[in-house]
């Protein structure tokens, strides 16, 4: 049985910064775009790939300390952003690869999530950029 | 420009950073991470003017 369990260890980095200690999820998604290629005298509906658009979803903690979240991301919104994101801390190998995505746009920055009786969280996506993986 | 770590976040505090590519250096000054350490080139005493009639 092949599982991959996540204790306490993946690591996010946002613009080379560390950022693993607020995050507590993490999302990445390659994806690439489909284009309909079905033609006369087809009888089921067919694509090739496009271009490509992955995402890095994370969530997490927010904090208006220094060096914590809000110090990290405010000076980040609307640009390029490097982002990469790997499962342990271990050394980066084929069974721990590290996902990049280079220039990778943020859009937005939610400045306040609160509720009461609760964290202030809050959810950060970086869209589009060049998909790299590093196995050593 | 040399810069040097002033965040864990980002390595050893003191050391010397060498961004890579695609990283946005002024968010990590704006942020608190880096320092520059190329010092001021201004001059505190003021030029004097030497060309006066």
């Amino acid at each position: 049985m092949a599982t991959s369990t996540y204790l306490s260890n993946p690591v996010v980095t946002i613009n080379a910064v560390d950022m693993s200690d607020q995050c507590t999820s993490a999302v990445f998604t390659r994806m690439i775009e489909s284009l309909e290629s079905t033609a006369f005298g087809q009888t089921n509906r067919s694509y090739v790939g496009g271009l490509e658009n992955s995402t890095l979803t994370v969530t997490m903690y927010n904090s208006f300390a220094a060096s914590e979240t809000y110090a990290t991301l405010k000076a980040l919104v609307g640009t390029q952003v490097t982002v990469k994101v790997k499962p342990t801390s271990a050394a980066t190998s084929a069974t721990n690869p590290e996902s990049t995505l280079t220039a990778s746009y943020m859009e937005s920055l939610p400045i306040v999530n609160g509720q009461l009786g609760a964290l202030d969280t809050i959810d950060i996506t970086f869209t589009g950029g060049a998909y790299s993986v590093a196995v050593a | 420009m040399a810069y040097v770590i002033a965040s864990p976040r980002l390595g050893t505090v003191g050391d010397t950073y060498e961004p890579a590519d695609g990283v946005n250096i002024e968010a990590l000054i704006e942020g608190g991470f880096i320092k520059s350490t190329s010092k001021s080139t201004k001059s505190d005493k003021p030029i004097k003017d030497t060309n006066e009639e």
